[in-house]
């Protein structure tokens, strides 16, 4: 049995980590990072990206969850030939210790909105997704991590890709944990694109009904790399989610995929920021919810375009269906543009229920209402599911929203 | 004849805005009913009333269909008993192709699963076998001269008016009802389309099926010869007769059926104005 410590107690932490067998530079960076996130405070009610979610019924006395792990499929030999890792973030600094050394050296702060929780997961992860690509490497295969906790308690892995310049990797990265425990999941996700790297990363996130989500993650973009994210989230009683998409290489072309299907009282917020501050850079962001029961979602969308980045390309679209009268949505898109010299730069927002002919059209087919409505559902994230590129990944979003949409039954056909 | 529409002194408001006053009308098996009136005179409402629209209250009357009253079934209920509508203003469905459409409503109204089968445990439920399904669909498509490209495309996301109709009867064809109810389906068809669509629907036509084509011209009912031709006015139906009814229509328009039936004139068509045509 694992040793057990509050969360947020650093002697406990201490004595937790002291067990492990971490090298100490490992050591350093934890204690380092532990007082950098002391001298970060709490987010506020005064921020306007934290004004609609609360964390004070945020479960923080809960012991820290030390004996979950990152399953990681295993690499073929021509890539751990090349010189890939992929691995449990523990298992790689044991295994690859001067390579995760040097990664964590790089190490750059995270979302603004979320400092203070990215340092407490630089200073308390347990567990994480390692994946590094040396240059010019390709892996075809879809990677997949999954990392389930199995009891209350809090939890802060990291996931950190890193593909060097001109590699190409794809990465399913699935959490889960229990329902019906309190559970404070504090996952983040660094992926560093080096320049003309080709990225995909699909992040499911099926987390317990009584765990709160307040996950971060920072995607660096290089010059004329691509990378595509795709969130699909599906699990928490509450999320609130902060994200960066840092377009800081010329020519730099970015995807921001976001599935969200929520129900009962769930609440989901999410801030994000497209900033871009290289020339001749796109970003793209699409996220669709479907909300059914009491859910209530927030997207606060924003983009930067700095002076010095010209002939960018940017959008930010955030669609909300209401399945029921009960449940909400609230887009909130804020664009700062400080040049003239821009491509293009827009955003588009809707939230509203399904069309009542369009949903008699279908049931006057023989569809029912429940058949009809899972059916429309359906096509409305097909938007976004027709642009994940891996049939595998596809399949295991689709299999993770039955459990809230219901089986659409829209076979291909 | 139990395998007949009967509608009786229908009486349907919308809101507080009453459309329907006392309309009967009744569509015996095999037969084609063609229904003719003014813009706003209420075709569409009969049809979705028919079909069973929840804004569609009915006041009074009583449908039945088969011998049975209809009225307290929902739409996909009445569409598994065999009716069907072709609406005059079909709705996209992004996001779901034509053909996942077509096989999904095949098996709701051909292969429902079965109540027992819905539990947890159940059996995964796939209906029509896909290649079974594929070649009812390649075969339906010929029969109403489509493109097979047609399948993969959104359900009327970004459909021309024609190719809107065209689906709709598609769906008929993959439905195979016994009673279909036509809105305006040769409206938006240019003269060559109108000619396919109607061999299409001849060509699906069934001796059993009964036909309620509304319509505003009478070209169409030379395709498909309709056993009676009805007006509705004020809520009504204030004249029926055979085909020769069309073409008196044709040359003489709507007054010079207010005279006959001396309804005074603009009753019944308030609202004149074509309902607009959604892009
Ligand atoms: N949802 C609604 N709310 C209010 N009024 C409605 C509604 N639907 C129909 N109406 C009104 O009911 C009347 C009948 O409309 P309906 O669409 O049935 O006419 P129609 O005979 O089909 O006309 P057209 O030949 O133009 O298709 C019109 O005055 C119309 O404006
Ligand atoms: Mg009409």
């Amino acid at each position: 049995m694992a040793p057990v410590a509050g969360a947020l107690d650093p002697a406990a932490l201490m004595e937790v980590f002291g067990s492990r067998p971490e090298p100490d530079w490992l050591r350093t960076i934890r204690r380092r990072t532990w007082a950098g996130y002391d001298a970060t405070p709490w987010p506020s009610a005064s921020e306007e990206e934290w004004r609609r979610t609360r964390l004070d019924e945020l479960p923080r006395d809960v012991p820290l969850v030390s004996d979950a792990r990152a399953e990681v499929s295993v690499l073929d030999a021509d890539a751990t030939g090349a010189g890939v890792v992929f691995a449990d973030l523990g298992d790689a600094v044991r295994d690859h210790p001067e390579l995760v050394q040097r990664v964590l050296a790089a190490d750059a702060a995270g979302p603004r909105t979320h400092a203070a929780f990215w340092e407490l997961s630089r200073a308390s992860w347990t567990a994480g997704t390692f994946l590094y690509v040396p240059a010019g490497v390709t892996i075809s295969l879809v990677l997949r991590s999954r990392t389930a906790t199995a009891g209350a308690g809090a939890f802060f892995p990291r996931t950190i890709v890193v593909a060097e310049a001109n590699s190409t990797v794809t990465l399913l990265d699935e959490f889960s944990s229990v329902d019906g425990e309190p559970g404070w999941f504090g996952g983040t996700v660094d992926i560093r694109a080096g320049a003309g790297a080709r990225v995909r990363y699909a992040n499911l996130q099926r987390l317990g009904d009584a765990t709160w989500n307040i996950g971060a993650q920072r995607v660096e973009v290089g010059p004329d790399a691509e990378v595509t994210i795709l969130n699909a989230q599906v699990g928490s009683l509450v999320t609130k989610l902060g994200m960066d998409i840092l377009m800081s290489g010329r020519g730099g072309t970015s995807r921001l995929l976001g599935i969200l299907a929520a129900g009962d009282e769930q609440k989901i917020d999410i801030n994000s920021l497209q900033d871009l501050s290289a020339s001749n850079t796109t970003s793209d962001l699409l996220y669709l919810s479907a909300l059914y029961d009491s859910a209530h979602a927030v997207f606060y969308g924003s983009t930067r375009v700095r002076s010095e980045a010209k002939q960018t390309s940017s959008f930010q679209e955030c669609r909300n269906l209401l399945l029921s009268p009960k449940a909400g949505a609230e887009p909130i898109p804020v664009l700062e543009i400080e040049t003239n010299d821009i491509l293009r730069c827009g955003h588009g927002a809707t939230a509203g229920a399904i069309d009542p002919v369009q949903m008699f059209y279908a049931q006057s087919r023989g569809l029912s209402h429940d058949q009809a409505e899972r059916m429309i559902v359906r096509g409305f994230f097909e938007r976004v599911v027709a642009q994940i590129g891996s049939e595998a990944i596809r399949a295991h979003v689709l299999a993770a929203l039955e459990d809230r949409i219901g089986s659409a039954e829209v076979v291909a056909a | 004849m139990t395998d007949q529409l009967i509608i009786r002194d229908l009486e349907v408001s919308i809101g507080t805005k009453k459309i329907l006053r006392g309309l009967s009308l009744s569509v015996g098996q095999g037969e084609v009913h063609a229904l003719m009136g003014p813009n706003g005179s209420g075709k569409t409402s009969l049809a979705y009333t028919l079909m069973g629209h929840p804004d569609y209250h009915v006041d009074a009357g009583e449908v039945t269909w088969r011998g049975e009253s209809i009225l307290k079934m929902a739409p996909d209920k009445r569409a598994r008993a065999g009716m069907f509508l072709a609406f005059q203003y079909p709705s996209a469905i992004p996001g779901v192709t034509v053909a996942s459409f077509l096989r999904n409503i095949y098996n709701a109204v051909h292969h429902p699963r079965n109540p027992d089968e819905a539990g947890e445990g159940a059996i995964k439920y796939t209906g029509i076998p896909l290649a079974k399904f594929r070649r009812l669909l390649e075969e339906k498509m010929a029969l109403l001269s489509m493109d097979p490209g047609f399948s993969t495309r959104y359900v009327n996301d970004g459909f021309s008016g024609g190719e809107k109709k065209r689906l709709e009867m598609l769906q008929m064809a993959i439905m195979n009802p016994t009673l279909a109810i036509l809105d305006e389906t040769d409206s938006g068809l240019d003269i060559d389309a109108l000619r396919q669509v109607a061999d299409g629907i001849n060509a699906t036509l069934t001796p059993e099926m009964g036909v309620l084509l509304i319509t505003h011209y009478q070209r169409m009912l030379n395709y498909i010869r309709p056993d009676q031709v009805h007006v509705l006015l004020d809520g009504r139906i204030v004249m029926s007769g055979g085909e020769e009814l069309s073409h008196q229509l044709e040359a003489n328009g709507y007054d010079w059926v207010r005279e006959q039936v001396g309804v005074p004139d603009g009753v019944g068509d308030e609202v004149a104005e074509p309902a607009p045509q959604p892009a």
